[in-house]
């Protein structure tokens, strides 16, 4: 079938394809401005302590140092939920915790000054572990949060904000159950997500009460709208925003680095740079929620689900911003996942002292099912039902419903994922290879074969709000005023695409303002696969409302009503005459006409995606190879297929699907250290690993936009991790429950390996 | 990286003279990518003052034959090591090991002698000045090594002593199967050591001022099988989990000689000396080389989180002599 | 300026031999004149005082910061900054290095190139390779995208078809987060002979 369409669904360069590839792209640390300082952060050694005394006498003298900050010269500014974080703070929860803020002429001048400030701490006892957290008597991070218990909930999203799952009555479920399992089961390797561009930031301070940052967000209006937040209202912040190296959700609470940097400007009156260096990304930025479950499930031996009831133990670290979000949002993709009648899921947020967790892709969903995925499949086993059939089943259907962030109940409006998820175990070739649990799909000596499956839905891709205005020019372009900075998922173009097809206006005469705070409206981001539905929606609104007001304006001069018109590249003609027409131009040569377009949350369309995994492992070395993935999803209309398919590879990275085989941060549990925070030792995909991915899409329209479209690049990372754990479960025919799967828990599993000191079992 | 002087050394002997005159406050930097990183970290105990760099000797990048002869200059980078046709033919163990290092880009800039001094890779060692560090240990003088009671999954299953570092080189476990000898000048003059018995628990066999000039490695016999085998968490990049190299001749199906040496299992290379007593002489099938394998292993003491090592080595030993 | 010792040489060392190099001591007679690096980079050679003044190069320096700090080339990225992502890869007399692990003070008399250098200068044409990624969208973020090209570029400067293993195997030191690896090796493919 033709395409309806001109410029959507069609292959063309990314707007910014030229800058990339000749290195014209101005990312964050290339940016320099005249009298430019360079700030760095002096860090704690101690996982917990207090600070006495700092001495800096000497600093100040050093060459180049312009100023020295700590936390009895900063204002009351305090950031996480609730707000009890302060920007710097006599007590460090972490090592790596910032003590000390320094701006100077040079980089190296810096970081020089911080080895001449003298701290003297008094060390208090640290605590790592969820459950030592709770325990009585664990030391204390915050005297606002007793037991380490960080206060439930997200204003924000309302005042029913979703703060666990409890419905129906689980005990009438477990009754009704063929069999019933339980356990402790936890994701909780810390993956880091770590965009290649670290963090970063240059502030000036230019008035009293004013300070314009340039920023690297893939989120770069929020960073006002949290920052006005920190800084008591009394600050007016301007973000600008510029090619992102890469977020997948990280950067989106970048608030501190922001305002270290603010900080110093405001003490300088200079433009202070302050770039996090790739160990402190790895080690004092933010990692992926820690999450430890002990939940119990009855299910059918058809395999309905009939009860879910556990407690989600999540270790946020030393403080949090957006876990609450994230449990909110993880509580209702579990839902969406798994239609049962019946729940009582409590979770619990956890304070320990290392670096905090923040946003990664996946938002609190990839986190449950991980946990809960592994326990749904010893039932499974029980039960015997297929793991593909059983994730078919549960998801939910148009008509089925789910308890969103807001606490509210919402049917799913949208489409019937059943045909993609169909197609996807099709092309995977499923039931060929599924030969049952814990049975390889195929041995050859020490290698074995196996495979699993993972899905992953959500309701966020219609989250929040998003505002943009669509200019028309007498000379037939037109602008897109929206404040989206373009971090990789090439949504930007896309936008720029949707209002060439509104406008049928070729896309080279359509520009988009740079997103700064100042010139945009109202912007939440392109974040959880918001970006093609609600940011989408706003923007063709725009597009729409100017092309109305244009067509309105033109009526007169061309004797027709508005609606007897059309537009198509530059030019407005009689739908019944089409040589009666008239250039935009006709707007008049002194005339913009401003179209304005806003979206509001819904949150009754859920995208869908299935993985399916398949992985050799070699029972003599205990590798784990990743040989095939495919992913399956259907997203409506397809807007751009190279970007598609890009999002849909990031599967392996950004602490997805490789946080099952090797990604993780590993903390040293005495010193509060963080071993691995290199590049060397923090493991991520190179090229001679890549496994074969094939990704499946389907195009049935959703009741979205006019382009019937939704996102699903934020969900990728997520059904990959569950299903590695279950495939190779099967390939070994032993379960393993623990992420990674590293060569010393697959031989481990295998026995094959004693517990060290005193030589191998 | 905070300021040091710089030398550009003309000569061998004019960098041994520098490292003396700077009495400990000088590094020699060849291919640098194992010295930037430490001076980036700045986790040693003292910041050079100087920087002496050898690559400005001319000659020392040689890779030739003779009389018998592998001689490698000790600036000869990995990658003409890689790239050598006479490595590559002769003694393929040696180029195995120089291709599994790190990166085509490290590999451009790495040089034999550099990989063969590069220092350990501990993540307690190197933690870093910048995030609360650096760490203390017994490497660095102070202290007991932090490994023994916390994250070991990478460090030593035999031979450590005080350090429980391995030796990270991987062209040092095929020079120790080739029986290639370092040789190295210092103010006293040269000598030439044994790969084997280059590394030791603390430091490498360097005496103060002294500096390795290359590496000679005696022919192998034609018919000689050479494998070096190299398990990662990750195919390129990563340092060796386990590595091992072997030389095993066979004739009409018996083994006439055997030569086996393990890597970053302890903290230098390790010949498995029994292992290749046992199979001299003997036909060679699977459980010849499970016994030989087990053997070779029969000396590990793992601490508390690797004795997964073990069983990777022993495989590793396995399927290189059934190769 | 103190005093140096320095040494001469009395016998040079030729490629293969192995005669022992004995010097005899000399004492520079002349305090050291301002040293001075000469570097070509993208053809445009730069002449470049050592020492440690802002204009100057610091014997610190890497190149990357030479690069991007002094000569304003910012399309060379620094990401890991310790050699194992590959992000700030240029080529050196044609080989691929990484410029965050290479000083510049040791790079005296060598010819970089770096991404800037890769389009023809007077039309601003993109390099065969450039234009497959751009075709390809052979990128996300785009961050990593410089280093990927010189890579590629290295390798087909030594290989121009390779096959996708070796493709692989040349990029098997760059680091991309996005995954746009799938499609780099397709453009890396379609540019392979057509390549300069």
């Amino acid at each position: 079938m033709a395409s309806p369409y001109r410029f959507i669904g069609k292959t063309t360069p990314r707007k910014d394809a030229r800058e990339i590839v000749t290195g014209r792209a101005n990312f964050l640390a290339d940016r320099k401005f005249p009298g430019m300082l360079h700030g760095k952060v002096l860090r704690s050694p101690h996982p917990h302590a207090l600070i006495k005394s700092v001495s800096r006498d000497e600093v100040m003298k050093l060459p180049g140092v312009e100023a020295v900050l700590t936390w009895e010269d900063v204002p009351n500014w305090k950031g996480g939920t609730p707000r009890c974080t302060r920007i710097l703070d006599r007590k460090v929860r972490y090592v790596g915790d910032a003590v000390a803020l320094v701006a100077a002429d040079t980089e190296e001048h810096a970081k020089e000054a911080l080895r001449f400030i003298k701290v003297e701490y008094e060390v208090l006892p640290a605590v790592f572990d969820i459950e030592e957290a709770l325990k009585p008597g664990a030391p204390q991070l915050y005297e606002d949060f007793p037991g380490n218990v960080v206060t439930p909930g997200v204003p924000f999203f309302g005042p029913k904000n979703l703060k666990e799952v409890v419905r129906g009555d689980v005990e009438r479920g477990f009754a009704e159950a063929d069999v019933i399992t339980e356990g402790t089961f936890g994701y909780e390797n810390m993956p880091n997500p770590i965009p290649p561009e670290p963090p970063g930031v240059v502030a000036l301070w230019e008035a009293p009460d004013s300070v314009t940052l340039w920023v690297s967000n893939q989120a770069s209006y929020m960073d006002t709208v949290i920052l006005s937040h920190i800084m008591e209202r009394k600050i007016q912040p301007r973000t600008i925003g510029g090619p992102c190296g890469g977020s997948f959700g990280s950067k989106y609470m970048s608030w501190q680095v922001q305002c270290y940097a603010a900080l110093l400007s405001r003490a300088t009156r200079k433009p202070v740079k302050l770039v996090l260096t790739k160990e402190e990304h790895l080690a004092s930025f933010t990692l992926r929620p820690a999450s430890r479950m002990s939940a119990k499930v009855g299910m059918k031996k058809d395999g309905t689900v009939t009860a879910v009831q556990g407690t989600w133990l999540i270790d946020t670290g030393y403080y949090s911003m957006t876990t609450q979000s994230q449990i909110a949002v993880g509580c209702g993709e579990v839902q969406i996942m798994v239609q049962c009648p019946n729940w009582d899921l409590k979770p619990v947020i956890v304070c320990t002292n290392r670096n905090a967790s923040g946003i990664v892709r996946g938002f609190g969903g990839q986190e449950l099912k991980c946990c809960l995925i592994p326990l749904l499949s010893l039932a499974m086993e029980k039960a015997g039902v297929d793991p593909f059939e059983f994730l078919k089943k549960n998801f939910v259907r148009p008509g089925g419903g789910y308890f969103w962030r807001d606490g509210i109940w919402y049917n799913h409006r949208g489409i019937d994922h059943t045909k993609a998820m169909e197609r996807g175990a099709e092309v995977f070739g499923w039931k060929e290879k599924w030969k049952g649990w814990l049975k390889p799909t195929a041995v050859n000596g020490p290698k074995r074969r196996g495979i699993g499956v993972g899905i992953h839905g959500s309701a966020d891709i219609g989250e929040d709000s998003s505002e943009a205005y669509v200019r028309l020019h007498p000379d037939g372009t037109a602008m897109l005023f929206s404040c989206v900075t373009e971090h990789g998922t090439g949504q930007v173009t896309n936008y720029i695409r949707m209002v060439a097809e509104v406008l049928q206006l070729p896309m080279e005469r359509i520009s988009i303002t740079p997103p700064d705070s100042l010139i945009n409206p109202y912007e939440f981001g392109p974040a959880g696969s918001r970006g093609t539905y609600a940011i989408g929606a706003a923007i063709i609104a725009a597009a729409e409302d100017a092309r109305q007001r244009l067509l309105e304006l033109i009526a007169p001069r061309l004797k027709a009503k508005p609606q007897d018109l059309d537009t198509v590249d530059g030019v407005v003609y009689r739908k019944d005459d089409p040589g009666v027409k008239i250039p935009w131009k006709a707007m008049a040569v002194d005339r913009t006409i401003t179209g304005y377009g806003r979206f509001d949350p819904d949150y009754s369309l859920v995208n869908c995606m299935m993985t399916f995994i398949e992985v050799e492992v070699d029972t003599e070395t205990g590798k784990v190879a990743l040989l095939r993935v495919v992913n399956a999803t259907d997203v409506g209309q397809i807007i751009d297929p190279p970007g598609l398919e890009n999002q849909l590879n990031g599967c392996l990275g950004s602490a997805g699907i490789d946080s099952a085989i090797f990604e993780e941060m590993i903390l040293d549990r005495s010193a509060g250290r963080m071993l691995n925070a290199n590049m060397i030792d923090y493991k991520w995909r190179t090229f001679p690993e890549l496994p074969v991915i094939e990704n499946v899409v389907m195009e049935t329209p959703f009741p979205s936009h006019r382009f019937h479209a939704v996102g699903v690049g934020e969900i990728a990372t997520s059904p990959g991790p569950s299903a590695v754990l279950m495939a190779v479960s099967n390939a070994l025919g032993v379960w393993i429950h623990k992420y990674p799967v590293t060569p010393e828990r697959v031989l481990k599993t295998l026995g094959k390996t004693g517990s060290g000191k005193g030589g191998a079992a | 990286m905070r300021s040091f002087t710089h030398i550009n050394a003309r000569t061998l002997d004019e960098a041994i003279e520098l490292l003396r005159k700077y009495r400990g406050r000088a590094v020699l930097n060849a291919g640098g990518t194992d010295l930037l990183s430490a001076l980036k970290g700045e986790y040693l105990s003292r910041y050079p003052e100087t920087v002496i760099n050898l690559k400005s000797i001319s000659g020392l990048d040689y890779v030739s034959e003779d009389g018998g002869l592998l001689r490698i200059g000790a600036l000869a980078k990995l990658s003409d090591i890689v790239r050598s046709p006479l490595v590559s033919s002769g003694y393929r163990v040696l180029a195995e090991a120089a291709r599994s290092v790190a990166s085509p880009q490290i590999r451009n800039a790495a040089t034999i002698g550099g990989n063969l001094c590069q220092d350990i890779r501990c993540w307690y060692y190197r933690y870093p000045r910048h995030i609360g560090g650096p760490v203390q240990c017994a490497r660095k003088g102070s202290g007991p090594c932090l490994a023994v009671r916390g994250d070991n999954r990478y460090h030593a299953i035999m031979n450590s002593r005080k350090c429980f570092a391995v030796c990270p080189s991987d062209t040092a476990v095929a020079l120790a199967v080739l029986d290639a000898q370092v040789h190295v000048s210092g103010p006293e003059g040269d000598r030439a050591i044994a790969v084997t018995d280059f590394f030791g628990p603390l430091a490498n066999a360097l005496r103060s001022n002294e500096i390795v000039r290359k590496i000679e490695v005696p022919k192998v016999s034609v018919s000689a099988v050479q494998t070096f085998l190299k398990f990662t968490v990750r195919e390129p990049i990563d340092f060796a989990v386990v590595s091992v190299a072997s030389v095993i001749t066979r004739e009409e199906g018996v083994c006439t000689d055997a030569r086996i040496a393990l890597g970053a299992v302890a903290p230098g290379p390790v010949r498995a000396s029994k292992a290749e007593e046992m199979l001299k002489g003997e036909r060679i099938d699977e459980e010849m080389a499970a016994q030989a394998a087990e053997q070779a292993l029969a000396g590990a003491r793992p601490l508390s989180k690797n004795a997964y090592k073990i069983e990777i080595a022993k495989t590793l030993v396995k399927r290189a002599i059934l190769r | 300026m103190e005093k140096r010792k320095s040494v001469r040489p009395v016998a040079f060392l030729k490629k293969g031999e192995d005669t022992v190099v004995r010097t005899q001591k000399l004492t520079r007679k002349k305090a050291r004149a301002t040293e001075r690096i000469s570097l070509t980079v993208n053809g445009k050679i730069h002449e470049m005082e050592v020492g440690t003044a802002s204009h100057q190069i610091d014997p610190a320096h890497t190149l990357a910061h030479t690069l991007r700090e002094t000569l304003g080339l910012t399309g060379t990225k620094v990401s890991c900054d310790h050699g194992a992502c590959g992000s700030c890869t240029v080529l050196m007399d044609g080989k691929a290095v990484l410029s965050c692990m290479t000083l510049t003070i040791e790079c005296d008399g060598k010819r970089i190139t770096t991404i800037e250098g890769l389009s023809d200068p007077e039309t601003g044409e993109l390099d065969p390779l450039q234009q497959a990624f751009v075709d390809h969208t052979a990128f996300q973020c785009g961050f990593c995208t410089p280093g990927m090209i010189m890579s590629a570029k290295a390798l087909l400067g030594e290989n121009p078809s390779p096959t996708e293993e070796e493709v692989k195997e040349g990029l098997s030191g760059n680091f991309c987060r996005c995954i746009s690896n799938y499609h780099v090796v397709k453009a890396v493919l379609a540019a392979s002979g057509k390549g300069r």
